[in-house]
């Protein structure tokens, strides 16, 4: 299954750049320079003060589980994909990612994440990012 | 080891013929629309008798002091009918309304409809809090409450369309009445796709509603991931018994597509901060803490069992050897893990549980595959502890057919248990029953009662008028020892006791007789806080906490909220906080929700100040019905103390003890009898001084009656109110 | 109850009776508090979930078990 590996040895947390993932991915999902919009994120890393480290989703799969309406679905290739039509906006998803990666945008209605585009990979300059293969986890419904 | 969840009976295959034999009685348009603020500004009339669909305004008035939900159902009740007015009048109003913050797909446990009649069983104002998208779907077409009044002549259903702007009463020969059939047929016939489902729910009872007075409503949601049309009962006073005696076979709404805005809230960003924190705080806690998401309230059973809390036996015992056998992790084990089973969108407590696969051992129903919705604590509490019966098949047993027959498994459980103690003592026996055994733990007759009630035969047709008519029945016909019937018959106002032991709780005594509905513990539930932590050793403590809670908890059912998400999950810092009991997070958090959708800033405090309105409301509408004074607030003695010697026996240690401490005399060298007797005047007496607390704290006369100048103080001054509590002395 | 000069400690007011190494999880399971949602504290210091099995309970300690409640 596909999803964006980052290389934490090359990405320095936006130390060295100018946050070019999270505004090729504003662009990309949202047509807004407003990194706010962005799937993927550098975030303050907690207790090393000022350390910002890359936040982006890693496609478990753990929110399909949860969505009330069936509007969280994973693609062939693994991804997980967000129904806008179906989404009631309850942001379950968001409380329940285990990497804290989905995301609520105010102003937005549906939440915030990571498909895979690959838009971030060709942004970045330290080459950090990649769409990358993992096999794919046991199913997560289950049954009695 | 995966079995298919989706396996059941279907029902639907004769559903085109069905609809096809309904006659359309009234059509009326509509103009659908979106709630502003919370508030669409209008509600809907249906008079069944002359067929009439009405839009009535909301007014600002009513929104100040009544908020909406329970408090816009008690209004209308109150104008719809007369101190006169009996349960099957046709006068007789049922209400149902969300509430402002109701729909809202955020915050958990946020899709409560509230419904409010007079009760068949109470004769008073009957408040039923229940899941299912009715509710937030009747608010998203355009109506912040829904009125039935009248009666038709023949079985019809009501149909909002949200989508097409249209309101129909239809006939409906043909489609059984029973809810988890005519849930699912309904859905199928008013719902033009598969996709379509979501966006419908159906308020339903059952045969058994027909044929007793503690007939419940369900109101459905179709589960996406079963397949299946799920049920939440609005179970309490009989509602379903009102719906079926005005021939209403069901309510079907139709809404539109459910998006995350539609209450127009003031402030998003406010409501959608607090909900995702909530839902990270169930994520991260809920396994460690109550287990709903995979258990329900199934997961207090054997807690209250530890804590001699769990009635056995019809509330003689706390405790069983056999409580394992319904515990929770046989329950964990049943349910279908990992489904959001939310009976609204955005609950991640998700305590709605499903039984899928169960194969019905008896009735109409034998051999079906049906999902059953539960078993909840209480019902697990009544249908099996208090009757002795710790099988958990037979536990689903009843549970799936008091649900779909449409009657109150609370109910069921206690009258059943008050039926086998008096069978235990000989009050009973198989010839009055009419064959029936009706030993401890016989499942096989506990069940037949229940398809006797359905079908309005035989000894079921008397056990389904209740506890307080057959203590009435056995007195007349001589049978029994009339003040041991009014000891052990646990209902008080005409309302069954629900399923906690308030024999060791005195603040929970007032808890459960102190309410304006009848004894449910939604107003307070205080055993812990009072005879486990010591925590309100005084009257005026208990008091205090008799005056908090039950208008705190008021407050969810005006709003169209869930009380679960509030308490059954709690915040990590909750301990360091002042005030733990209350969850000062969660309190904040509902400030937030409300100032947030509403637009209307409030603090804690005004949750307090709003509730006590409709609170005293509701307990004037007691009077004016001739059943809210301090007369009407007397618990049967089985819920203070030990009524019989094996009672007094079990606990004897505890009795002796506070007979030595705290009445000031030696048990020794006493009898039993002896010392039952002068427990018991210990304990009323105690009762009575603190019913003088409770009183004086709500601002309320000896009497309890709220005086004039408590209803100047709320607001609610209007003279209809001062009328009927100046003519008994307030 | 326990005997006169056997060395007690106070769980909500009520006096059981205490032993060497007493911890927090033992004084529960000797009140057969099951109930999740509690909070424990020793001689007014509050003790954490994590903690309960390896908090030891002094001698004539007063330990107060508070209940909040939960359900339906």
């Amino acid at each position: 299954m596909k999803y964006l590996q980052v290389d934490f040895e090359k990405c320095d947390g936006g130390r060295h750049c100018n946050r070019e993932c999270e505004v090729a991915c504003s662009k990309t999902l949202y047509k807004t320079g407003d990194v706010a919009y962005s799937a993927i994120r550098l975030l303050p890393v907690k207790g090393q003060d000022g350390a910002l480290a890359i936040n982006v989703c890693n496609q478990c799969g753990e929110c399909v589980e949860v969505c009330p309406t069936e509007a969280l679905r994973q693609n062939k290739l693994g991804v997980v994909l967000l129904d806008k039509k179906v989404c009631v906006a309850c942001y379950m998803c968001v409380g329940f990612c285990p990497t804290l990666s989905f995301r609520q945008v105010t102003g937005l209605h549906e939440p915030v994440k990571c498909i895979v585009c690959g838009a971030c990979v060709k942004a970045c300059p330290r080459g950090a990012l990649q769409v990358a293969e993992k096999p794919q986890p046991e199913p997560l419904i289950a049954a009695r | 080891m995966a079995e298919d969840y989706t396996k059941r009976t279907e029902y639907t295959g004769e559903a085109a013929q069905m609809k096809a034999a309904h006659v359309l009685l009234r059509e009326v348009p509509f103009t659908p629309s979106l709630p502003e603020l919370g508030y669409n500004n209008r509600t809907l009339h249906i008079d069944l008798t002359t067929l009439t669909v009405t839009e009535k305004p909301v007014t600002q008035q009513m929104k100040d002091i009544f908020i909406g939900g329970r408090g816009f159902g008690l209004w209308y009740l109150w104008q719809a009918i007369k101190p006169t007015t009996k349960w099957n009048d046709p006068e007789n109003d049922i209400i149902i309304s969300p509430g402002p913050l109701g729909g809202n797909t955020q915050y958990p446990g946020s899709g409560k409809s509230l419904v409010v009649t007079l009760s068949p069983q109470t004769s008073i104002p009957i408040d039923s809090n229940v899941g299912g998208y009715f509710g937030p779907l009747m608010k998203f077409s355009g109506f912040d409450a829904l009125e039935i009044q009248g009666k038709a002549e023949q079985d019809v259903i009501v149909v909002i369309d949200g989508q097409k702007g249209v309101v129909r009463i239809e006939t409906a020969p043909l489609e059984p009445s029973d809810s988890h059939v005519a849930a699912e047929i309904f859905t199928a016939e008013y719902a033009e796709t598969e996709a379509d489902r979501r966006n419908v729910s159906i308020v339903s009872a059952g045969r058994a509603a027909e044929n007793s007075l503690i007939g419940c409503l369900n109101f459905s949601w179709y589960d996406l991931r079963r397949k299946a049309t799920r049920l939440k009962q609005a179970g309490r006073g009989g509602i379903g018994t009102v719906l079926r005696d005005k021939k209403v076979k069901a309510l079907v709404c139709r809404g539109p597509q459910v998006r995350g805005d539609m209450n127009h809230p003031a402030d998003m960003a406010r409501i959608t901060k607090v909900a995702t924190k909530l839902h990270k705080e169930i994520h991260d806690f809920d396994d460690q803490q109550c287990h709903m998401r995979r258990q329900g309230t199934a997961h207090l059973v054997e807690i209250m069992d530890a804590y001699d809390l769990l009635p056995v036996h019809n509330f003689q015992y706390g405790n069983h050897p056999d409580t394992k056998k319904i515990a929770s992790w046989i329950w964990d084990a049943r349910f279908t893990q990992g489904i959001p089973d939310g009976c609204w969108y955005g609950c991640s407590m998700a305590c709605s549980k499903g039984a899928d696969g169960h194969i019905v051992k008896t009735g109409p129903y034998k051999g079906h595959v049906v999902t059953v919705d539960g078993p909840e604590y209480e019902t697990a509490g009544g249908c099996a502890a208090n009757c002795g019966i710790f099988e958990p098949d037979w536990l689903l047993e009843s549970n799936f057919y008091c649900d779909t027959y449409g009657i109150c498994t609370i109910t069921f459980g206690t009258l059943t248990a008050f039926i086998m103690e008096c069978y235990q003592r000989g009050i009973l026996n198989k010839e009055r029953t009419g064959g029936l055994e009706m030993t401890w733990g016989n499942a096989e007759a506990q069940m037949e009662l229940l398809h006797q009630m359905a079908r309005g035969e035989g000894f079921g047709k008397i056990a389904g008028l209740g506890v307080l008519r057959m203590k009435r029945i056995f007195t007349e016909r001589g049978w029994g020892d009339p003040q041991l019937l009014q000891d052990i018959g646990m209902e008080i106002k005409g309302l069954e006791y629900s399923q906690y032991m308030s024999k060791e709780s005195l603040a929970q005594q007032g808890g459960y007789a102190l309410t304006n509905k009848g004894p449910q513990h939604d107003e307070a539930w205080l055993i812990f806080m009072d005879m486990v932590n010591k925590q309100i050793p005084t009257f005026e403590a208990k008091a205090e906490a008799l005056y908090y809670f039950p208008l705190f908890r008021t407050w969810f059912g005006l709003n169209g909220l869930c009380k679960l998400p509030w308490n059954d999950i709690e915040p990590e810092d909750n301990a360091q906080t002042s005030e733990p009991a209350k969850v000062p997070d969660h309190v904040y958090n509902y400030c937030e929700l409300f100032s947030g959708i509403t637009g209307r800033e409030i603090q804690k405090q005004d949750i307090i100040t709003m509730s006590e309105k409709v609170y005293n409301f509701q307990r004037v509408f007691n009077i004016r019905m001739g059943k809210g004074l301090r007369l009407h607030d007397t618990p049967p003695y089985r819920s203070v103390g030990p009524v019989t010697r094996e009672e007094y026996e079990s606990r004897a240690e505890r009795y002796d003890t506070q007979m030595r401490e705290e009445i000031g005399v030696n048990p020794d060298g006493l009898s039993v009898d002896e010392k039952i007797a002068i427990t018991r005047r210990y304990r009323e007496d105690r009762y009575q001084k603190l019913v003088d607390a409770v009183y004086t704290r709500r601002g309320w006369t000896t009497d309890g009656v709220p005086p004039v100048s408590k209803l100047q103080e709320l607001g609610i001054d209007f003279p209809e109110l001062v009328e009927v509590v100046k003519q008994h002395g307030g | 109850m326990a005997a006169r000069g056997m060395a007690m400690i106070r769980v909500n007011g009520d006096p059981i009776e205490w032993h060497e190494g007493m911890t927090v999880r033992d004084v529960l399971v000797a009140r057969n508090y099951k109930f999740p949602l509690i909070i424990v504290t020793v001689n007014s210091h509050l003790v954490r979930r994590e903690a309960y099995d390896t908090t030891v309970v002094p001698d004539e300690s007063s330990v107060r078990v508070v209940h909040l409640m939960s359900g339906g």
